[in-house]
């Protein structure tokens, strides 16, 4: 458990709407800094749709994302990244022509900056900026003990290896919020386990907060200092997971008993 | 087998992130430039005489290798699918006859390299409806650079000084006292010349693709919607491919004019050179800088030694030889994609590692 | 200023001065359009039945054009040359089939649109061998098909219409109908989309992909014949018909390109807007402009509407 300190995100009265078909109607909730927030909730809740809307990716149509205390404007995708915000995807967005490493470099590519000129001649500032971030990658491999396929092309492993990998290659990002998005879609329980392990070791040894995406209840008991229920697009539930685990409606949702 | 790959480690990233960090590989390369400034300049290629190894195979193979280089850059690693090569080249050769007859004093290469970054430019230009259009549909607007340029070849007159024939033509060039290009000039000179091009613009596209410029390439070809949120902006990521990418298809067709064929009219730029080049980096293999000399010799060398053996050793005419090395070509390609649709570097990838448990199949 | 009088005023000042010439501008651009679809059809039948882009198709009009041409000068009558020419296009799209499909199922459509270059480096070799180069012209008369044109005496001048041109209109759009049908209400047709859809899903319900490409390919060869027998009246057979099969691009960005009322109206579009702008801008920029002006309009389309007026829409999921 994470001290609760002040709150880095907040959103505030989100409408989405995709032509006729309403995925996100007035839900507001807030993210404090440090902690792990879970977003759940049946099918078709809204769930990835709020998660892009905190990205950034998606712009609703009203309501507002306070980031750091800021209003946050409407930006290009590429501008999110330097706002400090990375993600993970619920179907797996790695650069399948690269390997594990390169991957993981890749998260770096805000940080490097070294002109064209360097680049060709792979001498001075542009060898020393690619070894510096290098080093910064092998330890995030370290980290989340996927040395073993460092050289891999990633388009030949594993699902469960892959989400890692796509993990890594966020944390490469050195972001402030993590968006996970599905951590552990299509994994057994010791994947799981693993994950769930790295989720928390992440969060205390760097201190990123993180949003999560999640199904299983277990996990999200466990994991979660704060839970966000949603349910076709509205929200249900807010509060710890204790809290919302005891909550009727939130129950009647997942029972699917009409309401 | 030839030799063993593991072992040999490094104490540093630097070392690691070299080109070649096999000591081995370094091995292969030198004996490769050992093979290409002193074994062919010496001997040529056994069975064939000189003069035709160097003009109709040697000088060629190299500039066309640039040329896909270029465009493997453009297609294989940045994703970017372009029929306009051919018109690129184009627009190589013409800037770099206007900048010679207008700067006939300054020296030829740099003459080369500026019209390399004048295509680059117009690269740049044409590659902006890439923002928008992904995909396959990018071949509409390629094409269109491609007629249109085409075209302008023809009505700009400015282009070719004016000239009633409407093509352009090489005049005698001189460095440190040799002639190196023009109608006097040394095929062997002009053979050294080329190779070096071709090797430092190797090895410069080299450092360029392991970095993160070419990194940021490879992402947007990847996963384009992944790479944005990662802070990679499309419009940088795009434009630069398409400007590297033709400043060496630029070079390539000002070298491919006045250090080759001596002259050339509008029709050595058209659209059926554009997909000659796009064979050679797909038969080659997309992304990969080994495949880009492979499938340039390939779709190059083989129709050429066709032709020629057909003539020499079997006295068929020319026009049966031209067609059936058209039709031999069709069929290289549909075999290759059938076999290896990533192309014959991957095919040598495979060979090699076949070759580490050989005699064992698996 | 001079300019844009040029430019905005001075062609529609044209077009009205001489309304005779402005109909007979917008007749030969029609009866391109018309042709421009057909070729454009071919291409929309077989990427809609199996997800290829079929670079080979021009050099099939070409083909279909120069075998029946040959076929006949070998002295056998003309509709059985043409008989002979069908049945010849039907072994083209077995083998086709066998030889090449077959081997690339489920690949990226990428690679079969490679494929389908090879293809045809290797027609364009084997019928430069068998036929040569020279051109000839297409029996029309033989075929039944009225000679001659009609005048019509308006605006003071008069219009000419072909009588071969009115003929391939009259077919062009009698074998959308019959197709347009054949896809949407027959068993066959629906199979032609599975298949276009997802090769394996298709596979998994039964549907032969190796009958379905056949039958496809076949289908294109009809159409190749049908546009060769009609291009072919208008400016001779030879491999120099090729150059129209770049035309279709455009046609198919316009219409979409699994549309096949989107090939004939992109082909009246890019025929129309063609012929127009040749005659009446043309002479401001210098001859040539129709080589890339189709081009000009697809780009633009592309930039707007990507997806062509009758084409279906792409959605980005993250």
């Amino acid at each position: 458990m994470s001290e609760k300190n002040s709150v880095i995100m907040e959103v505030k009265n989100i409408n989405l709407r995709f032509g006729g078909v309403i995925a996100i109607q007035d839900v507001s909730f807030n993210i404090f800094e440090g902690e792990i927030r879970a977003i759940i909730g049946p099918n078709g809740a809204g769930k990835s749709s709020m998660l892009n809307v905190i990205n950034g990716f998606y712009h609703p149509q009203e309501g507002e994302v306070w980031f750091n205390g800021e209003k946050r404007p409407s930006m290009e995708p590429y501008q999110i990244a330097k706002t400090g915000i990375a993600r993970t995807f619920q179907n797996i967005a790695l650069f399948k022509g690269m390997t594990t490493i390169e991957n993981v470099m890749t998260g770096r590519q805000l940080k490097m900056n070294k002109n064209f000129f360097w680049q060709m001649l792979r001498y001075g500032p542009a060898i020393d900026e690619e070894v510096q971030h290098r080093r910064r990658c092998e330890e995030i491999i370290d980290f989340l003990e996927i040395n073993h396929i460092r050289k891999t092309p990633v388009g030949s492993l594993p699902y469960g290896l892959q989400k890692r990998v796509e993990l890594a290659r966020a944390l490469a990002m050195d972001p402030k919020i993590l968006l996970l998005d599905e951590p552990m879609a299509g994994m057994n329980v010791e994947e799981k386990q693993d994950m769930s392990r790295f989720i928390i070791d992440v969060n205390e040894e760097f201190g990123t907060t993180i949003a999560l995406i999640e199904h299983d209840m277990a996990v999200v008991m466990d994991l979660a200092d704060r839970v966000v229920v949603l349910d076709y697009g509205k929200l249900l539930a807010d509060g710890t997971p204790a809290e919302v685990q005891s909550n009727q409606a939130v129950i009647d949702a997942y029972l699917g008993v009409p309401h | 087998m030839f030799y063993r790959e593991t072992g040999q480690f490094k104490s540093k990233y630097k070392e690691e992130l070299a080109a070649f960090p096999l000591a081995e590989d370094k091995v292969g390369i030198a004996i490769l430039l050992v093979i290409a400034y002193v074994f062919i300049p010496i001997f040529g290629i056994p069975g064939l005489s000189f003069e035709f190894t160097m003009g109709a195979i040697m000088i060629p193979v190299f500039i066309f290798t640039i040329t896909t280089l270029g465009l493997n850059i453009l297609l294989g690693f940045a994703g970017q699918i372009s029929l306009g090569t051919g018109a690129f080249m184009g627009v190589g050769a013409y800037s770099c006859y206007k900048i010679m007859t207008i700067f006939p004093d300054l020296n030829i290469i740099i003459c080369v390299i500026l019209s390399g970054l004048v295509t680059a430019i117009v690269g740049m230009i044409f590659g902006l409806p890439s923002l928008k259009i992904k995909g396959f549909y990018l071949i509409v607007a390629t094409l269109a650079a491609q007629f249109f340029l085409e075209w302008a070849f023809i009505r700009v007159a400015w282009l070719y000084n004016y000239n009633d024939s409407g093509g352009i033509e090489g005049t005698n060039k001189e460095m440190f006292g040799l002639i190196v290009s023009g109608p006097q000039s040394d095929a062997l000179t002009r053979y050294f010349i080329v190779l070096t091009l071709l090797v430092l613009l190797t090895w410069l596209a080299s450092n360029v693709i392991r970095g993160r410029i070419g990194r940021s390439w490879m992402m947007i070809r990847d996963m384009d919607i992944a790479a944005e949120l990662i802070g990679v902006r499309p419009l940088t990521a795009k434009l630069s491919a398409f400007a590297f990418s033709s400043f060496y298809i630029g070079i390539s067709g000002a070298l491919m004019v006045f250090f080759w064929l001596g002259a050339a009219e509008v029709e050595s730029f058209d659209v059926s050179h554009s997909f000659t080049y796009l064979f050679m980096v797909i038969i080659g293999g997309l992304g990969s800088i080994t495949g880009s000399y492979m499938g340039a010799a390939l779709v190059w060398v083989i129709p050429v030694l066709i032709k020629e053996i057909g003539k020499t050793a079997f006295g068929f005419d020319a026009f049966v030889m031209e067609n059936f090395s058209i039709i031999f070509l069709g069929v290289a390609i549909v075999v290759i994609l059938i076999v290896e649709p990533h192309g014959l570097a991957r095919l040598w990838q495979i060979t090699k590692q076949k070759l580490r448990l050989w005699p064992f199949p698996y | 200023m001079e300019i844009l009088y040029a430019i905005l005023i001075a062609p529609f000042v044209e077009m009205g001065s001489y309304p005779d010439l402005f109909i007979q501008a917008l007749w030969d651009g029609f009866v391109a359009g018309t042709l421009y679809g057909l070729i454009a059809l071919g291409f929309v039948l077989i990427f809609k039945a199996s997800g290829v882009f079929n670079f080979s198709q021009p050099i099939l009009v070409v083909l279909a054009a120069l075998s029946l041409v040959s076929f006949y000068k070998m002295g056998i009558p003309a509709w059985i040359s043409v008989i002979l020419v069908l049945i010849m296009f039907y072994v083209l799209a077995w083998l086709v089939e066998r030889l090449i499909l077959r081997q690339l199922v489920n690949q990226d459509g990428n690679i079969l649109f490679m494929s389908t270059i090879g293809l045809t480096f290797i027609i364009i070799g084997a019928a430069q061998w068998i036929f040569g180069g020279v051109p000839s012209a297409m029996i029309v008369n033989e075929l039944g098909f009225p000679n001659g044109s009609l005048e019509w005496p308006m605006f003071g001048g008069g219009v000419y219409f072909e009588m071969i041109d009115i003929s391939a209109a009259v077919i062009a759009v009698i074998m959308i109908v019959i197709l347009a049908v054949f896809f949407s209400k027959t068993k066959i047709g629906r199979g032609l989309r599975a298949v276009a859809d997802d090769h394996q899903a298709a596979l998994s319900v039964g549907i032969s992909l190796n009958q379905i490409w056949v039958i496809v390919w076949f289908v294109a060869g009809i159409v190749a014949l049908v546009t060769g027998i009609f291009w072919g009246a208008r400016s001779d057979v030879s491999f120099a018909l090729q150059i129209i099969g770049f035309k279709a691009l455009p046609v198919l960005i316009i219409g979409g390109f699994t549309s096949i009322q989107g090939a004939i109206i992109g082909g009246l579009i890019i025929g129309l807007g063609e012929k127009i702008f040749e005659i009446y801008w043309g002479p401001l920029l210098g001859s040539g402009v129709e080589g890339w002006f189709a081009y000009v309009i697809a780009l633009v389309f592309l930039l707007y509407r990507p997806q062509g007026l009758f084409g279906d829409k792409l959605i980005e999921r993250v």
